[in-house]
């Protein structure tokens, strides 16, 4: 066994907090004088258990790079690290896998199952998952304890994109990507939605990602990443972090 | 207005239609299954009537035949004569067993005097070899096509026979065809044994001189006029010809060969009513949920051409478009493949029935009828499936359907107690949210389940039909039938034979019977007591004695004859000394073949007031003797008849065979048809319904399998409902078939082969599984990404 150099150490140190680190990640769908650059080399790094916001108009490359980041599509060139794993070189099992025991997502029509149950739809992850949290637990966190036995179609779009939640944080993902989880939503509910993933967030420390086009809701983020024709075209670090409860748009 | 709207729509009709390739080809291979059996049943009902009719009138087949024991030839003048009579012909009618080089066993023949060459003479012979018999040239013959080809014989081969006791050389000079024969059965068979049963006619004096029939007849054949009564001329010609040893005159319908005609006839029937509108009603039941499928999809696109100012006229006549395009391939290939079939079928049927030609025709009708029973219920289906998204307001149209609620409690309950995993309780969820669907799909897969029960079961029936009829009934090796009956010293005769073994004597006798209501003409079998070379059975193979005093009637007898246990009936015998006496129903016994009226031998010496008289016997001999005891029998002048038993099983067994490997190997066909076209359309449905479900259990980090479990899963459990239907109700089809075609002369037991259901599952699930495989393909290539981005 070769003894790791004191520097090699430490930058593996470094690496264990970061959840992920990506490099010079590109995307480009279709070919020659059709191609569509979605993703034109983005780097970034994100440390474990925090709060990004990925912001920006739609078509500047945020829900590619989430697509890539979560395992739902390769990259065209770069490298995305999970810990010291390249999610770039994963074959299509490994992203299964991956999926599976790693990343919670959330989207914007909540794709809940309609012929099960608030509690039944978590369920479906619980059971697949290796220490996952009680479907119960799961619900009662983000304020639903008293749908349990509802069917989607008898929940609103803000209890539906909840029970989303608790579905993608019940097997205790390590991130939580979550892409436009308030675009269907009105004001009210969406804010209800937000405070539901920032407690996940401190509760659980999971690392959470956000899509939105909506720059109010960079507010509640640690760090904000403003996408613009498949860059990131800036960063912002919030030095607090505002309660989801007080935004409206 | 619909017009200028007719281009775009009709651009968008041929996509969609190219979009359901998959399915149309699904569902057209089943409409070709209900249109091609269709086809071909009515064609050939249509081919077989018209070729019996024009044969039957060209070559001038009986209405009423009249056997007798002898009359002078004047007695004709008064035939002819008789009111509703238009012509009528005598002639000499025998029976006699011939020797030929070429059958190591007896042949029995059945021997006619030769119709008159006159051009208005009855039966007439299509020659189809050779040249018909020289009147100068008295040693000459023709014989039926079928034996001289069976039996292998040769345009002037010669044919040494028995006739009345003497021994006569023959010489074949040609082959025939006759109306008479276009099935030629002897008794105690089921299927035509043409290498050992001939029919031959010869000269008119030549037979006349070996039956002493000079200037004298023992058969009449008639010609009814239009519209006369066959009773009433059967009435009088009994009373003309009862003086002379008149048998009862009998209509055609009670004719051996026609029966068997109009019998195949009515099977087709049966089929062609059975058969097409299950697989008719399946492919409009696929049309129906692909369509109903569709327009939801396209819920939206009918709102906006509803706004766009598309009249729903229009609108509607695009999908009974799209409707009329998804099945007229299946049309199409449905008449092709009926034609091919029905071909085929005649082809088939040309080998048991001795018809001049048999020409299958499609008539108009056919195409016709197909074409309404495919398209009448596939622009209804169109028609109701798009009303409902038509008649809503653009603006509703438009908005997009709300989520399916599954919150029945039933539906929840059930799933519950059921599925002990989330999987499990979407597959049952969604199959009890859409119960018609569901059971439709059921009923789909288990019409093709029930198809393959129902036609691979005759086999075992079948089967054991001739089990019970040669291993238990009837276990002699030869029946030897005399030209006359004869006392017991015959009987001795045939037991010197050395190989013989063991010899059984029977007594059997015309008769007319008689009950209350009804008349059945039927022989009257004399039973030997202990006898156990031929018994006395049930369908369940139970054997019994004929009792010591009334008859054992068969259940056919007794059905016709509206009699039961403990009943009277009368019997007229319609031979010899003709004595008419009473019988008490001892017993009623459901036997597979066999006699229609049983009792004791020795009774029916009495009752015959005869001594110790016998008609014939089974003989046991042993098998090394055989070709000895052959040519003994071969040149017996009292043997008028001889059945080889063996010799029968395996043709009878061959023709089983045959016939019921092409039989079985169709049906196999038509049954994987449906259940491809039903589970791949359902499943097709299935999964655009729930594709964007299963792509977020993918997201989820769902493996591929645990995805396909959920689809293939609910095609799983769709198909193990319908296995049990469907082999249930394939036996139920059994039964109600075995009654269709049994006949007065057989009945087919009921049996059921348990390999039958084992083979129905393998070829079920085989054929589900393939399919499954299909749609397992496009589970594996879900695009995951773009169902996050749609809402249903």
């Amino acid at each position: 066994m070769t003894r790791l150099a004191p520097e090699a150490d430490e930058r593996a140190d470094a690496q264990r907090s970061l959840v992920y680190r990506v490099e010079g990640l590109t995307k480009t769908y279709g070919e020659g004088e059709n191609a569509v650059h979605a993703l034109r080399g983005v780097d970034l790094v994100a440390s474990a258990g925090a709060m990004i916001v990925l912001l920006g108009p739609s078509g500047s490359g945020k829900s590619t790079l989430l697509n890539i980041l979560g395992g739902l599509d390769h990259a065209t060139s770069g490298h995305a690290w999970f810990h010291d794993r390249d999610v770039t070189a994963f074959d299509d099992d490994a992203l299964t896998e991956y999926r599976r025991r790693n990343v919670g997502f959330v989207f914007q029509f909540y794709n809940l199952v309609a012929s099960l149950t608030a509690r039944e739809n978590v369920s479906l992850i619980t059971e697949i998952s290796d220490n996952p949290m009680d479907p119960a637990d799961a619900l009662a966190m983000v304020g639903l304890e008293a749908r349990l036995d509802h069917f989607p179609a008898q929940l609103s779009g803000g209890e539906q994109q909840r029970v989303a939640i608790a579905r993608a944080i019940a097997k205790r993902p390590e991130v939580l990507l979550c892409d436009e989880p308030t675009g269907a939503l009105d004001s009210q509910t969406g804010t209800r939605v937000l405070a539901a993933l920032d407690q996940v967030n401190r509760e659980l420390g999971t690392t959470t990602f956000v899509i939105t086009h909506n720059a109010v809701i960079a507010d509640i983020a640690d760090e904000v990443l403003l996408f613009g024709d498949g860059r990131i075209t800036g960063r912002r670090h919030n030095a607090v972090r505002a309660s989801p409860m007080g935004l409206t748009w | 207005m619909v017009r200028r709207f007719r281009s775009t729509l009709t651009v968008k009709l041929f996509r969609d239609f190219w979009r359901l390739r998959g399915q149309a080809v699904a569902i057209a291979l089943v409409i070709a299954a209900g249109v091609g059996t269709m086809v071909m049943a009515v064609g050939l009902i249509g081919s077989l009537e018209a070729t019996r009719d024009a044969y039957y009138d060209r070559y001038r087949f009986a209405d009423v035949f009249a056997p007798l024991v002898r009359a002078p030839e004047t007695v004709m003048t008064k035939v002819r004569l008789l009111p509703g009579v238009a012509a009528a012909d005598s002639r000499i009618t025998t029976r006699a067993t011939l020797d030929v080089a070429q059958v190591a066993e007896p042949v029995t023949a059945q021997v006619h005097s030769l119709p008159s060459p006159r051009p208005e003479a009855l039966h007439q012979l299509v020659l189809r070899e050779g040249r018909l018999p020289d009147p100068r040239h008295p040693e000459e013959i023709v014989a039926n096509e079928a034996f001289v080809k069976a039996a292998g014989l040769s345009i002037g081969d010669p044919v040494k026979a028995v006739l009345y006791g003497k021994q006569v050389e023959l010489r074949l000079v040609g082959s025939v065809l006759s109306p008479e024969y276009v099935y030629v059965l002897s008794a105690g068979q089921i299927f035509p044994d043409n290498r050992r049963s001939a029919i031959i006619w010869m000269g008119r004096e030549q037979l006349a001189a070996a039956l002493d029939l000079n200037q004298a007849f023992n058969d009449v054949l008639v010609r009814l006029a239009p519209g006369a009564s066959i009773p009433e001329v059967e009435r009088r010609l009994d009373l003309l010809l009862g003086p002379y040893g008149g048998i009862g005159a009998y209509s055609r319908e009670q004719q051996i060969s026609d029966r068997f005609v109009a019998g195949e006839i009515d099977q087709l029937t049966t089929m062609a009513t059975l058969l097409p509108p299950v697989f008719l009603l399946v492919a409009a039941f696929l049309l129906n949920i692909v369509l109903a499928r569709l327009v939801d999809t396209e819920r939206e696109v009918i709102g906006l051409l509803k706004a766009f100012g598309f009249p729903v006229r229009a609108i509607m006549l695009h999908y009974v478009q799209l409707a009329t395009l998804l099945s007229i391939g299946g049309l199409a290939l449905g008449i092709a493949l009926g034609a091919w079939l029905g071909r085929g079928m005649a082809g088939i049927y040309q080998r048991f029935f001795a018809f001049p030609f048999l020409e299958f025709r499609i008539d108009g009708n056919a195409y016709l009828l197909a074409g309404a029973a495919t398209l009448i219920p596939v622009v209804l289906g169109a028609t109701t499936a798009v009303w409902r998204s038509a008649r809503l307001s653009p603006a509703d149209a438009m908005r997009p359907e709300a989520p399916p609620d599954y919150s029945s409690r039933a539906v929840t309950w059930l799933a519950g107690a059921v599925g002990p995993d989330e999987p499990s309780r979407i597959i049952v969820r969604g199959l009890l949210r859409r119960p018609i669907r569901s059971g439709l799909t059921v009923l789909g897969l288990a019409a093709a389940t029930m198809l393959y029960v129902s036609s691979a079961s005759p086999t075992a029936s079948i089967g054991r039909m001739i089990d019970l009829g040669f291993g238990v009934a009837d276990r002699s090796d030869l029946i030897v039938t005399f030209a006359e009956p004869r006392d017991a010293r015959a009987l001795h005769e045939l037991e010197r034979i050395p190989g013989v073994l063991r010899v059984q004597p029977f007594r059997a006798v015309g008769a007319r019977l008689r009950s209350r209501q009804h008349e059945v003409r039927e022989a009257l079998s004399g039973v030997e007591q202990g006898g156990g070379l031929s018994r006395l059975i049930d369908l369940d193979g139970g054997t019994y004695e004929p009792p010591a005093a009334g008859a054992v009637l068969s259940g056919r007898t007794a059905r016709r004859l509206g009699v039961g246990v403990g009943d009277t009936i009368e019997a007229a015998v319609t031979e010899g000394e003709r004595p008419r006496f009473r019988l008490h129903v001892a017993a009623v016994l459901d036997s597979p073949f066999g006699s229609a009226a049983s009792v004791d031998r020795a009774s029916l010496n009495r009752l015959l007031r005869e001594g110790n008289t016998l008609s014939g016997a089974y003989l046991q001999v042993d098998p090394i003797a055989l070709p000895r005891v052959y040519s003994r029998l071969k040149a017996s002048p009292m043997v008028a008849g001889v059945s080889a038993r063996t010799a029968m099983l395996r043709t009878m067994n061959e023709t089983i065979e045959q016939n019921f490997a092409i039989q079985t190997f169709f049906y196999v066909g038509l049954a994987m048809l449906v259940v491809v076209g039903v589970v791949y359309n359902s499943a097709r449905i299935s999964l655009s319904e729930r594709a964007r479900d299963l792509a977020s259990l993918r997201v989820l980090g769902f493996r591929r399998r645990e995805v396909a479990f959920v689809l293939l899963g609910e095609q799983a459990l769709l198909v193990l409902l319908a296995l049990p239907l469907g082999i249930w109700a394939g036996v139920e089809l059994w039964r109600f078939l075995i009654g269709q075609f049994s006949t007065e002369m057989f009945t087919i037991p009921f049996d059921i082969d348990p390999r039958v259901f084992a083979r129905s599952i393998l070829l079920v699930a085989a054929a589900a599984a393939g399919t499954a495989l299909l749609i397992r393909y496009r589970v594996d290539r879900l695009d995951l990404i773009r169902a996050l981005k749609t809402r249903e």
